[in-house]
Formats: C-alpha cells, structure tokens, sequence
C-alpha cells in the first residue's frame, strides 16, 4: 500500500510489457478452462507464438503477476475511457458511478477471468497484491473524477470507494439480469449510503478544529490558583 | 535517507541506485510527501504559537514566519497534485501535534516559542540540504524549489535565535526533546 502510487508508472516504458498483453490476451479465454495457472499462461503463450520461458521471464511469479499486469492494464483502459468522457458536466456521485460502470463493463468480456483471479487474490499470502490492486483502482477513480485533495480526505474517499467498488464487483459477478441493470442499481444504493456519511460527520464535528483553546486553559489554571491562594 | 549521501549532486537523480534502494520515483515521491507534511506541520506550529502569544511583541514575527510556511505549503500541496503523489496519511496526527507543539512551547513563555522554532528549523534545515544533494539535474525545479525553502527556513531559525531562543529554560533539554520528535515525524512522513 505505502508505495502503490508508483507501481503502474513504473510498466509505463517496459519493453516487456508488449510480451505480456500478448501473453494474457490469449491467456485469458483459457482461464476459464484451466484457472489461473502456470500451466494456462504456457498455454496462453504457446498461442501466441512465444515460449514456455517467455512466461517465466515476463511472469516470474506466474499467475500472481499475470493478474496483477491485467489489473493495472484494466485501470489504465479505464482512466483513458474517462479522461475522453465529459466528467465535468457530471455531479461527483455521477462521476463516480460512471467510472464504476466503465470499469466493470471493460471486464465483462472474461467475467470468469476476473472470478478466479478474486478466488487467488483472496489467499491470505496474496492480501497485499490484492491491497495493492484495489487501491490502484480507486486511486485511478478518484483522479479521473477530479480529486486533488492532500489531506485526510484523500484517504477517506478511497476508502469509501473501496468499499463500494469491491461490494459492487462480488455482486457483479453474480448479476445474471439484461445488462447487469441490477449491478447498476446496487451502486447507487451503495454510494447513496455513502453521501449520508457527510450528515453523520457533520453531528460528530471535525475534532481537529475542535482543540482547547490553550489561553482559555491557562486562564483557568490561573484562577483556579489564585482562588486556592485566597482561600488559604 | 540519512545515510551517506554524495556531497555534489548527481546529474541523475538515483543514477547510482543499487537494487534495493529507492527507485528515482519512490525517493522524489517521499520527498514530495514527507515536505508537504513538514510544511504543514510547521504552519500549524505557527499557528499554535499564535493561539497563545497573538497579543505579544513577537506576534508579528510569528506572522511573517507563518505567512512564508504557507507559500511552501502552497507549492508542495501543488506538486502533490501535479505528480499524483500520495499525501501522508498521518496528515491528522501532525495537524493536532504541530498545534500541540506550537501552543505547548509558547504557553512556556516567547523565549521556549523561540526555542521550539530554532530546534524544529535546525532539523529541517539539514533535511533540506540532504534531500538538495540527491536530487539530479533531471530535477532541476525540484531541487530549486527546496534550496530556495531552505534559505527561508535557515532565516526562521535565526529569528528564533535573535528573539533569544537559545537562553529559554532548559534549552538543552527541549532542544534534544524536539530534534528527535521532528526526526521520528520525518522518518514516519516519508513512509507513511
């Protein structure tokens, strides 16, 4: 998570990535067959032309690689399709319930690509890449919708949205209805959820504005003293 | 970050980094985050210091100390923006200890707020200079932007001398106690 920011501009200019999108790309529709394996992406490999130590050079952690290049190639399909659309006509929930959409919606294609992968990133020992990932998309959401914020909030907002994204992706995954209109649905009842948190915030107050008054606290200490003083 | 580091800097920022050390992007990206941070946490120990003394003699020079950490703040807040760095998430425990800091040192009189100014600006004086000395030519803006600061700091400290922080009661003392306690908030800054 510390240093997550950087991990996709880093593939930016890797004269391996173009290995790699040919690997998983045929790759992919076996993954339904054969899972997320070694075995699969050899397969996969063997399709496009390339060899069996093409794999492991460009995936030396085999599928826990191949998953994570996919995803941060996803976000970055994504943050493309919504730096074309027109956000800024849109109100934030719209903006981000757009961006949700168009991330699922760019994954519809291997559905059962994107279930087994979950089923591997939801092993204990894989909980970092999966944190990683996750928090690569938000990140990608939230830049996309105009979040520029530096403090506190930068946080609470990609929280907020890991929440809804991830509870919308495990729904998506079981959304059977014409054009996932039931997925769409979940979303927005999920971030209405989300704009009541604002209202609750609002009743509890920002503790940090809230600190004593440090004067106000000496002049109380002042007094009380002075007032044992006469008393004695 | 406060190992040896070459005294002349580098054309290349990291050009001499070994597997293991921080890539050219994870070291600009921390010291983007942990300067933010230092800003703003000096912008609230300012504002601390001027929750108690606003009335005093010294206010006036608290103020003008503030006024420029907030130009720094400013411009760091920018770079976060620009170069999609993420912010500290320890952003809300260095909003209260700065203002913690800032209060508790002037509630101790103007020479321990002096005292406090010197000690902080000291530590961000050599942090500056060490972060000046790794960056490269590639990070020419970078690399001007903190010089330029650093004078600016170096200037705060001496203020806080002249304004006799350095014959505060138990100088030494907090002096040591606020060296530390700035350090531990750089280390954490940079990671977190």
């Amino acid at each position: 998570m510390v240093e997550a920011a950087n991990t996709d501009r880093k593939d930016d200019d890797n004269p391996l990535d173009a290995m790699r999108d040919r690997i998983l790309d045929a790759t992919l529709p076996n993954v339904l067959f054969d899972g997320w394996s070694r075995k699969a992406l050899v397969l996969g490999a063997e399709m496009a032309g390339l060899q069996e130590g093409d794999v492991d050079l460009v995936f030396p952690r085999g599928a826990r690689d191949a998953i994570a290049h996919w995803l941060a190639r996803a976000d970055r399909e994504m943050s493309a399709t919504l730096e074309a659309a027109d956000l800024d006509s849109m109100k934030i929930r719209a903006r981000i319930a757009f961006a949700v959409r168009t991330r699922l919606e760019q994954a519809a294609p291997h559905k059962e690509a994107v279930r087994r992968a979950l089923g591997l990133l939801a092993l204990p020992g894989n909980a970092a890449l999966a944190g990683r990932a996750l928090y690569r998309t938000v990140d990608a959401i939230w830049y996309a919708c105009g979040d520029r914020s530096t403090d506190f909030n930068f946080y609470s907002k990609r929280g907020l949205l890991a929440a809804v994204y991830s509870s919308t992706l495990l729904y998506w995954l079981d959304d059977e209805s014409e054009g996932h209109e039931a997925t769409w649905a979940f979303l927005d009842r999920r971030i209405e959820n989300v704009m009541q948190i604002p209202q609750i915030k609002a009743r509890i107050g920002d503790l940090g504005r809230k600190l004593p008054n440090p004067l106000r606290f000496m002049r109380a200490a002042r007094t009380a003293r002075a007032t044992a003083k006469s008393g004695s | 970050m406060s190992k040896a580091s070459p005294k002349t800097a580098p054309s290349r920022t990291a050009a001499d980094a070994l597997p293991g050390d921080l890539s050219k992007d994870e070291l600009v990206d921390r010291i983007i985050r942990v300067d933010h941070a230092g800003e703003f946490g000096a912008q609230r120990i300012y504002e601390g210091q001027l929750a108690v003394l606003g009335k005093r003699r010294s206010a006036k020079t608290i103020q003008h100390m503030k006024a420029q950490e907030e130009v720094h703040l400013a411009a760091f807040e920018e770079m976060i923006r620009r170069r999609r760095v993420r912010p500290t998430v320890l952003h809300p425990i260095w909003n209260i200890a700065g203002f913690a800091l800032g209060a508790g040192t002037a509630l101790l009189g103007e020479k321990a707020a002096m005292a406090c100014t010197v000690a902080v600006e000291e530590v961000i004086d050599d942090h500056y200079r060490q972060q000046a000395e790794q960056l490269g030519d590639d990070e020419a803006e970078l690399r001007g932007t903190i010089e330029t600061f650093r004078a600016e700091e170096e200037e705060h400290r001496d203020i806080g001398k002249e304004h006799g922080g350095e014959q505060a009661v138990g100088y030494p003392v907090m002096r040591a106690a606020i060296r530390a306690g700035s350090r531990a908030a750089i280390w954490l800054s940079e990671r977190f």
